[in-house]
This record gives structure tokens, C-alpha cells and sequence, in this order.
């Protein structure tokens, strides 16, 4: 369906475009609005006329966000190092060696992968307290394996598949032994599934919530998600820290997407569409 | 020898393997397969946090040493005292309770792994220290169990009898000492499958499974039928196609939770610029209708889902349409075949399997819906928006009823295992790819 686009085609591209983007924008022109004109008949005007940084001020002086921000940044940093690594050789080895119960292996993971939350998070919390690790950084991290491991082992999977096998027949025939090709010859090529597997894995659990919310409870080891999904004003909600806070987090993935789109939409329809 | 060489070879493969893949199985084994397990289990359970005799689970008698402790030794003294003042015919029923109460103690400790932490709890406390839950926790067989039940029942039952005739001066003492040292027994509390019979013939499940069964069936057939338009319209070369997908990746990368907050504003009976939009161009009376009626609250919540995923079913829509070879189109084309034509015939059967990934994938997601509900509507007004994760939280984390809240979590599991096996039948062997099937 290779056809030319026309002009009906590019108006309803800026439409379909503005509906995506309003919410942000919305937010971005509420975020340097002065208190007052949240509310009342200047919530509704587009531009304020005093534009001014209070929001961004407050969510940093009153709120802990930069706390927020660091905890996020290490319990999705964390996980996402140490789940692709692990997964990295489980998924090479589902992928290229012959063995008994590959299809199992990857139902099981599958199966894992669609579990609710939910199910899994009396038992891990009790297991979290009793060993003293709720309001903790590792308190996220261990947790968080349940989605991360599963979805890193898939997404691998996918990538180990489209490498050549050729290229290890011939590493073999030159006396390579298997670790030693998996470290020269299949590992570099895989880099870049390697790569857009982190990028997915980090954004999931940089997002996560359910888990945030009951194992930190502390105002200190919350994380983004939570923190701003519980911001309480003593009266009225913060609208507006609540707008500069959005923006704060908004603006890096945006920089991200942009960057690695390619590689993020590969990774999204790689498990969906077959070549 | 040829041979011997190649079956060692796949020998070594073989365990290389299963080496390989054995760090994983085992994290998914003890993270993630253990503790449905275990949440199945809690869920025969009458557990209860804040319950001090329901905090853990229990399928035997345990006594608490400690609160047996700070209540038995006393008790005895307060008997002491009342029987030095008290009319004779008062004090043979007070002396009969106590040789009660003594009696119950002298069996105890003959019980066999008693004495050691009985005297260790009783050190303890007599220094003002609190002891471990592993050392004041102890056994007892149920038999002995019932019997501990039943004597210090009947020991309160006749202090207070003997309170309401007015016989005791230091009644209230009396009875408090005894009904703490009722406390001080933990019965099992399996309770078999009595919260399952409970939750399903409870109003409230029924009214959040269906609240889950509306938002997931109306959100998930909007975003396909919208995400299958914009992926058929922008399958074509065009200017600024990088633009456009990033722009539609931001609402999926942002966190729901954040992208909830948002829509809350938006939405916000005086303030929100979606519900002056929406009153203004009359699809809505006023603006508060859409926080705060049952039916608003719900549009609301399924839009806000539809804005967030439809551009990512588009996006798998999109890369199952590139798979399609245009020379298909052109042969049909040539052979005169309409555009719907072409769509039944040759679009929809090849990208079937793409389709049903991406169904079961959103249908999976918005039947677990959690944050994006909490955040904007917290389930209300009046549990309107309530789903079945939702409940499932309040019940454990709000009530701190651990049992109840897993039997849900657990209701929660056998529906999402219903929801793909289905699909997995329609799909088949194909979501494992093309590697494992042989």
C-alpha cells in the first residue's frame, strides 16, 4: 500500500498528532501558571500572562521529588542491569543450543510474564517485611524480577533467533569452545538486541506502581510514579506541582523516544510479528 | 568414533543448556511461581494483621507465652487477695478457679518442649524485655489446645457471674486478667475455602468483576478498531513519519500513574479544560459529571486508557500491515477487487496472528488494571469504577485482611488464566515462534 499522501492525509495527521499531545501540552502550559490563575475562569486560558518557575520550585523545596527521582533511578537501573544479564544466557541458550524443554521453558516464562501482580504481592510483602527490606531500595528491585526476567528472556529470545547460525558452525569449526563463542561472536552481534531489551525493560519498571506503593511507604524511598500519583495538597490539590512534576519526568522520556524509537518499536512488535 | 565424538559434543550442549538457563528458572521459580503458590495458601486462611491472634498463619494451637505470662502469675495474686477478704461461700468458688488455673499450668509445663522457653519468656520479662516472636510462640496439641479454650472460658464466665452479684471487690481486675489470659491461646485459623464462599456470593466482587469485564471489553474494542484505522492510514510513506511514531510512543512510555494524575486535571470539575470542552460542546450537563457520576466516571477512565494504548495497538497493527507484500494488493487491484475487498480478503487473514497478539496482550493488561483507576478515581464514586485488582488491594492493604485479599488475588489469577488460555487456542503454537515448534 505504497501510496503518496495528500494534504486530507497531513490534516489528519497534525489532528491525529494535537489529540495525542494535548494532555501535554495542557500541563506544560499549566506548570508555569501562577497559583492563582489555576483555578477559577483563568484555568482556562491558554497563555498566562505571568509566566513564572514557582511550581518547579516548590516540587523540589516542599516535596521530596529529587528523592523520588534518585530512587527510581536506582531500583530501574538496577533491574534492568541485572535481569538482562541473567536473562542473556538463559535466552542464548533457548535460542541456539539443543536441549529437552525449550518450549516449556519459554510457555513457562510466557505464563510467568501474564501473571497479575496482584496475585504474587501478599506473599512478597510479608517476605519483604519479615526480613526487614520494605522501604528499601532492594525491596523494589527483588520484586520487580517477577515482570523483568520474563520480559527480557522473551525479547532476547527474539534477537538470539535472527543472528546467523552459520557463524557459530564456522567459530566451531575453527575449535572455538561454546562459552568462547558466545562471548566473541554471538554477544557483539547482539548488542543492539541487547540494547533495545534495556531501553524496555528500564521503562517498565521505571513505571512500575502496584509494588512502589506497598513496599515503600516512606516518603523517602518512594518512587516517581508514586510520588506523584500521591501528591496531596492540605486543601486543594497542587495542580500546579503536580503539572511541573509531570513535565520534569515527561521531558527525558520524550528526549529517550525520540532517540531510540527505532529500537523501541522493534522491541515492541518483535514478539508480535513473525518475519 | 566419528559418532562417539558428535553424541558427546551434544551431550556437553545439552548441559551447557541447561547451566544456562538455570539462573533464570530458578528467580522465576522463587519470585514469581512460589508466591501464587503461597497466596493460594494464605487464602484457607483467616489472616488478619492487625489481628494479634490472627497475624500469622496457624494450622495448629499456639499458645503466646509472653501474654500468658503478663497474665497468669497475676491473676493468681488477685485470687490470693480477693479469697484473704472475700464471704466463704465466694471463696470456695474462688479457690476452686484458682486450683483451676494452677492445674492448667502444672500440665502445661509437663507438656514435652514447654519448660525451656516458658522459663527463658519468663526471664525476659521479668527483666522488661519484650521477647522473639520465634521463643514466646509454642505448640500444643489440639486436644490440650480445646482444654486450655474451655478452662479459661469457664474461669471468666465465673468471675464475671460472680461480678454482676456483686460479690468481688476487685472485679474488674479479676475479669481483665482472666480475658487477657483467654487472648493468650492462638486457635488454627484454616479456615478451608470459607473466604472463596464468602467473596462469591458477595455483591461487591460480582459489581468489581463486572466493572473489570465493562472497562476491559469497551476500552480494549475502542483501541482496536481506532488502533486498526490509524495503522491502515499511516501505512504509506510520508513526511515526518518519525515524528508522528515518536509523538505516539510518549503516552505509552509515560508512566500510567503520571498520565492518570494528568487526566485527573483535565477531567476536574472546576478547573479541568476536558470538562469545559466536553459540558461546552454538550456531551456532558455540567462539568462535574464526569468525576462524579458512575457512568462518567467510567467514560472517563476508559478514555483516558484508549488515549494511552491506542497508539501502541496501532503501532503492532503497523508492523504486522509491513509484513504484507504490496504485490498482493496490486494482483487483487488488477483483478478488480474493491479496497474493503482487499481489507477482508488479504489484509485480515495475514495479519490475524498480529491481531490476536495485541488483543491478548491489551485484553491481559486492562483486566489487571490497577494504578490508572486508583490514581484517577480511587474505585468511586460509590465503587462504581472499583475493579477486581482494586478490591483485592483495599482488602489487604486498607483492612489488612491478608486471607480475603488473597482468596481475590486469587479469583484475579484463575480469570487471567482463563482470558489466555482462550486465546492461546486461537493462536496456537505461533506465540512461541518458529524455533521451538517442531
Amino acid at each position: 500500500m505504497q501510496k503518496k499522501a495528500g494534504v486530507g492525509f497531513y490534516v489528519f495527521l497534525v489532528i491525529f498528532v494535537f489529540v495525542i499531545m494535548f494532555p501535554f501540552l495542557w500541563i506544560l502550559l499549566s506548570s508555569v501558571k501562577p497559583l492563582s490563575e489555576l483555578f477559577g475562569d483563568q484555568a482556562f486560558t491558554w497563555f498566562t500572562s505571568n509566566p513564572t518557575i514557582q511550581s518547579y520550585i516548590s516540587v523540589f523545596t516542599i516535596r521530596p521529588f529529587h528523592l523520588y527521582l534518585w530512587n527510581s533511578l536506582v531500583v530501574a537501573t538496577v533491574t534492568t542491569v541485572y535481569t538482562v544479564f541473567v536473562a542473556a544466557f538463559a535466552a542464548y541458550a533457548i535460542a541456539r543450543l539443543r536441549f529437552r524443554g525449550k518450549a516449556i521453558i519459554l510457555g513457562v516464562v510466557l505464563s510467568v510474564s501474564m501473571f497479575p501482580q496482584i496475585a504474587t504481592i501478599s506473599p512478597i510483602y510479608i517476605f519483604l517485611r519479615n526480613i526487614g527490606l520494605t522501604n528499601s531500595h532492594l525491596g523494589l528491585i527483588i520484586p520487580y524480577t517477577t515482570f523483568a526476567l520474563p520480559l527480557s528472556i522473551w525479547l532476547l529470545v527474539t534477537f538470539f533467533r535472527k543472528i546467523p547460525f552459520d557463524l557459530e558452525e564456522s567459530a566451531k569449526m575453527d575449535g572455538a569452545s561454546m562459552m568462547q563463542t558466545y562471548f566473541r561472536i554471538i554477544l557483539p552481534l547482539a548488542v543492539p538486541g541487547i540494547f533495545t531489551t534495556a531501553i524496555l525493560v528500564f521503562i517498565a519498571a521505571w513505571n512500575e506502581f502496584l509494588f512502589a506503593l506497598v513496599i515503600n511507604t516512606a516518603e523517602d524511598y518512594k518512587t516517581v510514579p508514586v510520588g506523584i500519583g500521591m501528591f496531596q495538597g492540605q486543601y486543594t490539590i497542587p495542580w500546579g506541582e503536580i503539572s511541573a512534576a509531570t513535565v520534569i519526568v515527561t521531558i527525558p522520556l520524550v528526549i529517550m523516544v525520540l532517540l531510540f524509537q527505532r529500537r523501541i518499536v522493534s522491541g515492541l512488535t518483535s514478539g508480535a510479528v513473525k518475519e | 568414533m566419528a559418532k562417539k565424538t558428535l553424541n558427546d559434543s551434544l551431550k556437553k550442549e545439552r548441559r551447557l543448556g541447561y547451566l544456562l538457563v538455570a539462573p533464570s528458572l530458578i528467580l522465576i521459580l522463587a519470585i514469581a511461581i512460589w508466591p501464587v503458590i503461597q497466596s493460594f495458601y494464605f487464602s484457607l486462611f483467616d489472616y488478619q494483621l492487625n489481628d494479634p491472634q490472627k497475624s500469622s498463619i496457624h494450622l495448629d494451637y499456639n499458645l503466646d507465652l509472653e501474654r500468658y505470662l503478663n497474665n497468669q502469675p497475676f491473676l493468681l495474686t488477685a485470687l490470693d487477695n480477693e479469697i484473704e477478704v472475700a464471704p466463704p461461700e465466694v471463696d470456695e468458688v474462688l479457690e476452686d478457679i484458682k486450683s483451676n488455673v494452677v492445674s492448667y499450668d502444672d500440665q502445661l509445663l509437663e507438656k514435652e518442649g514447654i519448660e525451656e522457653p516458658y522459663n527463658e519468656v519468663n526471664e525476659i520479662l521479668f527483666n522488661f524485655e519484650v521477647p522473639s516472636e520465634e521463643l514466646k510462640l509454642v505448640t500444643i496439641d489440639s486436644s490440650f489446645g480445646e482444654d486450655f479454650e474451655q478452662t479459661f472460658e469457664q474461669v471468666e464466665e465465673r468471675l464475671v457471674e460472680l461480678e454482676s452479684e456483686d460479690a468481688l471487690q476487685n472485679a474488674d481486675r479479676l475479669t481483665g486478667l482472666a480475658s487477657g489470659l483467654n487472648e493468650s491461646i492462638i486457635r488454627p485459623n484454616f479456615i478451608g475455602v470459607s473466604h472463596y464462599a464468602n467473596n462469591l456470593t458477595d455483591v461487591r466482587l460480582w459489581r468489581s468483576l463486572g466493572n473489570t469485564f465493562v472497562f476491559t471489553f469497551v476500552s480494549v474494542g475502542f483501541e482496536l478498531v481506532l488502533g486498526m484505522a490509524i495503522a491502515l492510514l499511516i501505512n504509506k510513506a510520508f513526511f515526518g513519519r518519525g515524528l508522528v511514531r515518536a509523538s505516539i510512543l510518549i503516552p505509552w512510555a509515560i508512566p500510567t500513574a503520571v498520565s492518570a494524575m494528568m487526566w485527573k486535571y483535565l477531567y476536574d470539575g472546576q478547573n479541568g479544560i476536558i470538562a469545559k470542552f466536553f459540558a461546552e460542546i454538550g456531551i456532558i450537563e455540567n462539568m462535574s459529571v464526569l468525576l462524579t457520576t458512575p457512568v462518567g466516571a467510567m467514560a472517563s477512565v476508559i478514555l483516558t486508557d484508549v488515549w494511552k494504548t491506542t497508539p501502541y495497538m496501532a503501532l503492532l497493527l503497523l508492523a504486522g500491515l509491513q509484513t504484507i507484500p504490496s504485490s498482493l494488493y496490486e494482483a487483487a487491484s488488477i483483478d478488480g477487487a474493491s479496497k474493503w475487498k482487499q481489507f477482508i480478503n488479504i489484509t485480515l487473514p495475514l495479519i490475524k496472528s498480529s491481531i490476536l497478539v495485541a488483543l491478548l496482550f491489551r485484553t491481559l493488561d486492562a483486566f489487571r488494571v490497577f494504578d490508572l483507576i486508583y490514581v484517577l478515581t480511587g474505585g468511586g464514586p460509590a465503587n462504581s469504577t472499583e475493579v477486581i485488582s482494586l478490591l483485592a488491594y483495599k482488602v489487604m492493604f486498607q483492612q489488612t485482611n491478608f486471607g480475603e485479599g488473597s482468596a481475590l488475588a486469587v479469583i484475579v489469577f484463575i480469570c487471567v488464566a482463563i482470558i489466555s488460555s482462550i486465546y492461546i487456542k486461537f493462536l496456537g503454537s505461533d506465540l512461541l515462534g518458529d524455533g521451538v515448534k517442531k
